[in-house]
């Protein structure tokens, strides 16, 4: 699983208001290479929450982006290298996410986040 | 990683194409749900089914509680009713990798949709199955999510970004992705409100002026033959499902409809060729675009099981097969050289996905 999608989830559990971001709980992660594609990185920035993405890229060892971020740093290529590092090349292999407001975990095995709910859950 | 790797899968992709006979098969098979021979499925139009049909229709009306009430109708929304468990997450779960393997050919509405979207696009497939469409679009990024864990084991192995969840309750914030499809996967969830639960999930995911593909099975096929070969489930289980279809209340937004037909045509090599005929409907909304594909076909009825012959040689090793024969799920089919499975199908009649 890569920043971008652990970027996105959020914890769906009834009731749950503040399920975003999920804790990453690192058992083993990789790095894989990927294309850089500085109109990718530029079009997906708005979206992303920064804090989040900073503090999980720190959980997996990547302390190299900036703790604040606007538009403006994306006309830099060491800024966009991090960040496209950081979004793109991280891997949560196993592991989990947490909830931060309920503590449920989601396991990740094999890069897979199992967000399936139990049926008291949902 | 998926620059590259998506350009590799795009060789292999095309590659498959060049198997004239046994993609134009699949592309009907899609589109119709025929499995005419050539690979190792067959139509089923043997009478064994009823029988079936009848024990697990008998076991599903004692465990379904049928709720009526107004206030238990968002649990009943969320939690998984029995019929969807066994005729569909298991079913799928026991032929994950013989599905898979049938599903290469791509739709080409779904193809021309993906493709006509902005480089860098945020791409959500709810439902992905094996993740076929997921990195179609190599300028995009793709996130796929499937309730079938062994299906999106087959994603994850070809290096695409995929996880498991329910499409009636996505794990995603709101308004985070540019589009988002739902690719044949409505017409599994057995009743209305989790059918209108899951497509509202998929409108929030994206974002403002964001654009939803969604294809389900239709009631309405040019061949009327194939339907005589799925098994219909009768008005008495119906009631006891789906529930009274109560009309559902509009917000007020805008909306604009507008049905485009046309006939498509495929050739593909040997096989023959199926004329179709398909209706496009585009809904415009202030605040997102949905773009609706109905493949027509037939009547009143719209439960269905529709089976699915796994092969003998192809039946799990790891045993979930004989699982299944066990629980009464499947059959074997000795005269096929097959163990079947019925999958839960609401098939949508024409305007229904409008409503």
């Amino acid at each position: 699983m890569r920043l971008l999608t652990h970027n996105m989830l959020s914890c769906n559990i009834k009731g749950v208001t503040n399920g975003f971001p999920l804790r990453l709980e690192v058992e083993k992660f990789v790095e894989k290479e990927v294309d850089f594609s500085a109109e990718f990185l530029r079009n997906i920035f708005p979206k992303i929450e920064w804090k989040a993405l900073v503090d999980a890229a720190r959980s997996m060892g990547y302390a190299e982006l900036p703790d604040e971020a606007d538009s403006s740093m994306l006309d830099s290529d060491d800024f966009l290298k991090k960040f496209h590092h950081a979004l793109l090349e991280l891997h949560l292999e196993e592991g989990a996410l947490i909830c931060p407001e309920t503590g449920r975990r989601f396991p990740v095995n094999k890069g897979i986040p199992n967000m399936l709910l139990h049926e008291d859950e949902v | 990683m998926f620059f590259n790797v998506t350009r590799a899968r795009r060789y292999l992709h095309q590659s498959h194409e060049v198997f004239p006979s046994l993609s134009g098969i699949v592309l009907s098979v899609g589109h119709l749900r025929t499995f005419k021979s050539m690979t190792d499925f067959q139509e089923d139009g043997s009478p064994g089914f009823s029988s079936l049909v009848s024990e697990g229709g008998l076991h599903i009306q004692k465990s379904i509680s049928v709720c009526h009430d107004e206030r238990c109708s968002f649990s009943s929304v969320q939690s998984t009713p029995d019929i969807e468990k066994k005729y569909v997450h298991h079913v799928y779960d026991a032929i994950a990798p013989h599905f898979s393997s049938t599903r290469f050919a791509k739709w080409p509405k779904v193809a021309t949709f993906l493709n006509s979207l902005p480089l860098g696009s945020l791409i959500l497939d709810a439902g992905c199955g094996n993740g076929k469409y997921l990195g179609l679009n190599p300028d995009c990024f793709f996130i796929g999510c499937d309730i079938s864990a062994p299906l999106i084991n087959i994603c994850a192995g070809r290096g695409h970004e995929a996880m498991v969840a329910d499409a009636v309750n996505l794990p995603y914030r709101t308004g985070f992705g540019d589009a988002a499809i739902s690719i044949a996967v409505l017409h599994h969830l057995s009743t209305e409100s989790r059918r209108k639960k899951a497509i509202e999930e998929l409108v929030r995911v994206v974002k403002k002026g964001g654009l939803v593909l969604i294809t389900v099975w239709a009631v309405e096929q040019e061949d009327k033959s194939l339907v005589t070969k799925w098994t219909p489930l009768t008005n008495k289980y119906t009631e006891e499902w789906i529930g009274p279809g109560s009309p559902r209340v509009r917000s007020p937004s805008s909306l604009t409809l507008e049905s485009i037909s046309e006939t498509e045509e495929n050739s593909f090599g040997d096989c023959q060729e199926k004329q179709m005929s398909n209706k496009h409907t585009h809904l415009q909304k202030l605040d997102g675009s949905v773009a609706y594909e109905n493949w027509t076909n037939n009547k009143n009825q719209q439960e269905y099981f529709v089976p699915w012959h796994l092969p003998y040689h192809r039946a799990e090793v790891s045993g979930e097969s004989a699982r299944a024969l066990a629980n009464g799920l499947a059959k074997k089919d000795d005269k096929k050289g097959a163990v079947v499975y019925n999958r839960y199908y609401h098939v949508f009649i024409e305007g229904e996905l409008e409503r």
